[in-house]
């Protein structure tokens, strides 16, 4: 064993050591807990989430990199973040002040940070376009549906549907007519399952939440839904009831894969792919997700509900700005930059939602994808939000989508069980979710 | 080299010590010591019982994954202790659990075991068999999916050509608690072939060779030899899969997400739901809380065993 000798220079003595360790622990405990800020080098940070296909990321970060900020307001770097556990990223780093300035992100979540006290409202943003008349630009309501209490809790920048597909061929070869009503869809998937085919196709396995989407979108289809017009949980409900009797009914005529309850998104995918199913509740990009481009795959019009109604289910995807910011002005001249100059992420066909503006709407690359121009010409003027039948979208609703109350009334509607029970249990457990 | 000489050696002066440096020499090394380990102490308390601590907190307060919220004391726990889904949960745990250390260890204890004797290819056939726990979760997990999941997947496919009829392995609740619980157990059983493969090879031939001049068949071999001698690495592996299992999230939300209808929902996964899908901070917490708080117990208790164990 070396002695360590303490009058030898440029060796450490046991003082010199101890000192270092500490100045070294000192330093990882100051770098640790020094925090940092909704800056990256002086810039605002701008996170994304994966809005489509591979190269959207690559195209979002070039449109971000884009931005030539005015004298004295930063500039903007781009981070992409993953859709898994987006919710503990998005959290953790804004209560360590590491998070974004500026940031797309879950569908509710400017609505829950904004009641967390987390959001800086957009009201001089939408002021601004409203004098410029970007305003006018957005499709009708759009702008209202971000509209809280105390203010815009983001700015709405495309459009995520669930409507009904089907797969013409499959349709052609049964003489089935694609159905318009309810009456007539229970009649197409009673002789598509006697060829062995779903007319119901959906999935609520692991991560999958169209199961749920999908009799969500019945409930709203037939005037229900999960709220009141006051934002309270109000899911035992006649027309509830009566939808989900409905679905009891397409499993019974066996039109729902009886597997379908553990269906990952992929599993559901291959099932279309493999021409198992017929018909069945999607996204507007089932077509991409297949991989088709040859128009098998078609979207219906919207489906006239045994009272009469119409409608669609919409979730309104936004850009929210942070309370805490480099600078608040910044963030705002940043985000109206980013919602002027988006288009060219559909001219580029990388996003898979669908705009929310006229302008877009009516660019010959997005008019050149058929079914997704027939979404927003038909199903668009009848969706309606996941809020429905709440005037406003609100915090509670992030928890409520996706969430385990939730997949299991899918399931267990799903797998034919009765309705009722289904749904008083789901209605106490939203009840203790949504405060 | 003891500590004392090492203590002698770190003294800079080499007279004879006094009375006095006698007694202030333990106290200043004692110091020295615990100066040295300081630095770690603080890292690991940092790392360890600081999100120790705030759970804690937070399993007594109303709170966001932002805020703390409003202090409820031990409501959080009442509740949970008073929901269906938390004791569904703990008896789902209690099975994967079961299955999954016993299941585990008989089937690694069997390999190793079949390993010993001299077979051809033992080499290859060692690397092949450490494949399930080598491979990502994420990975055989869809691989596991890709096998099951439709009535179109190979396995269903061969039990209906078999006239067994289209069993649904992820879409009925029974079904699918078998096949978390039997995935779990493919991807452990390597791991408690590695430990009993050790233990194995610590035990003393001559043993074996005395117990056969006795008569001692190889059951009793097994039995009297084989099992005492390696019960203190039996108690270990026990522990470890216990907590493994305990503590798995991958296994079961990549292959299920709890489904169907929470059949397989472990606590884990439960607590997860709770804080990250329900947004109930506190409520969640309290489960991982009890959860960590049985996981000890079962753990002291095992501990015991191995220190009552057969060397």
């Amino acid at each position: 064993m070396n002695t360590i000798d303490p009058s030898v220079p440029g060796r450490f003595s046991r003082r010199g050591f101890l000192g270092l360790g500490a100045a070294v622990g000192g330093g990882m405990l100051l770098s640790a807990c020094g925090g940092g800020s909704a800056s990256g080098g002086g810039n605002l940070k701008f996170w994304d989430m994966p809005w489509g296909q591979a190269n959207y990321t690559a195209a979002a970060k070039k449109l971000t990199e884009g931005y030539q900020p005015a004298d004295g307001l930063p500039g903007a770097t781009y981070q992409g973040i993953q859709w898994a556990n987006f919710s503990q990223t998005f959290s953790s780093a804004i209560a360590s002040k590491t998070g974004p300035a500026v940031s797309t992100g879950g569908g509710f979540q400017a609505f829950q940070f904004a009641e967390q006290g987390a959001i800086a409202y957009a009201d001089d943003v939408i002021d601004q376009f409203r004098q410029d008349g970007t305003a006018d630009d957005f499709l009708p309501g759009q702008l209202d549906a971000m509209k809280t209490a105390k203010g815009y809790a983001a700015v709405p920048w495309q459009l995520d549907f669930r409507v009904w597909w089907y797969r013409k061929s499959l349709l052609d070869a049964a003489g089935v007519e694609v159905p318009t009503t309810w009456d007539e869809l229970l009649n197409a998937c009673r002789t598509l399952a006697g060829r062995g085919l779903f007319g119901f196709g959906t999935g609520a396995g692991a991560g999958n939440n169209l199961g749920s989407q999908g009799l969500h979108l019945m409930m709203l289809n037939n005037g229900g839904g999960l709220f009141d017009p006051d934002g309270k949980v109000d899911v035992v409900t006649e027309a509830n009831l009566e939808a989900m009797r409905f679905v009891q009914e397409l499993v019974k005529a066996k039109a729902v894969d009886r597997a379908s309850i553990s269906y990952t998104t992929d599993n559901l995918i291959t099932q279309w792919k493999n021409k198992k199913v017929a018909m069945g509740i999607h996204t507007a990009g089932l077509d991409t997700d297949t991989g088709e481009s040859d128009g098998d795959l078609q979207v219906m019009g919207p489906l006239t509900g045994p009272g009469g109604a119409k409608a669609g289910l919409v979730f309104q995807n936004n850009i929210m700005m942070y309370a805490d910011t480099p600078s608040q002005k910044g963030s705002e001249a940043f985000l109206s930059y980013y919602i002027r100059n988006m288009k060219t992420l559909w001219q580029q066909n990388v996003v898979a939602g669908l705009p929310v503006l006229k302008s877009i709407v009516a660019l010959p690359e997005f008019q050149a994808q058929k079914q997704k121009a027939k979404i927003i010409a038909e199903w668009a003027p009848v969706a309606k939000s996941f809020a429905a039948n709440s005037k406003t979208l609100f915090g509670g609703l992030a928890a409520v989508d996706s969430s385990q109350p939730i997949t299991q009334f899918a399931q267990t509607v799903l797998a034919g069980k009765d309705p009722r029970p289904a749904l008083t249990t789901l209605q106490q457990a939203l009840e203790a979710i949504v405060k | 080299m003891t500590v004392a000489s090492e203590r002698d050696t770190l003294r800079p002066d080499t007279a004879p010590p006094s009375e006095i440096s006698r007694t202030r020499k333990p106290r200043r090394a004692r110091r020295t010591l615990l100066l040295l380990v300081a630095p770690s102490l603080v890292l690991l308390l940092l790392i360890n019982a600081y999100p120790l601590v705030y759970a804690a907190l937070q399993s007594v307060r109303d709170g966001s994954l932002i805020n703390a919220g409003e202090y409820v004391g031990l409501e959080n726990y009442r509740a949970t202790l008073a929901s269906p889904a938390f004791w569904r949960s703990v008896e789902f745990t209690l099975i994967f659990t079961v299955v999954g250390v016993f299941g585990s260890w008989l089937g690694g204890l069997g390999l190793a075991l079949l390993l010993r004797t001299r077979i051809p290819g033992r080499t290859v056939f060692k690397t092949l068999l450490l494949l399930p726990w080598v491979v990502p979760v994420v990975v055989s997990s869809t691989a596991w999916n890709w096998l099951v999941a439709t009535p179109q997947s190979p396995l269903p496919s061969l039990a209906e050509a078999l006239g067994l009829g289209t069993p649904l392995f992820l879409a009925d609740p029974t079904l699918a608690k078998i096949t978390v619980c039997v995935f779990k157990v493919w991807i452990s059983v390597p791991f408690m072939m590695m430990l009993a493969g050790a233990a194995l090879a610590g035990v003393d031939h001559t043993v074996y060779e005395a117990a056969g001049v006795d008569g001692a068949t190889r059951w009793q071999q097994f039995r009297h030899i084989t099992l005492p001698m390696i019960s203190r690495s039996t108690y270990i592996s026990w522990i470890l899969m216990t907590i493994f299992c305990v503590n798995d999230f991958p296994t079961i939300f990549l292959l299920t997400g709890g489904g169907p209808v929470d059949a397989t929902t472990s606590l884990v996964v439960l607590s997860y739901r709770t804080v990250f899908q329900n947004f109930q901070v506190g409520p969640g917490v309290a489960i991982a809380f009890l959860m960590t708080v049985s996981l000890v117990v079962v753990s002291v208790a095992l501990y015991r065993q191995i220190r009552k164990a057969h060397v």
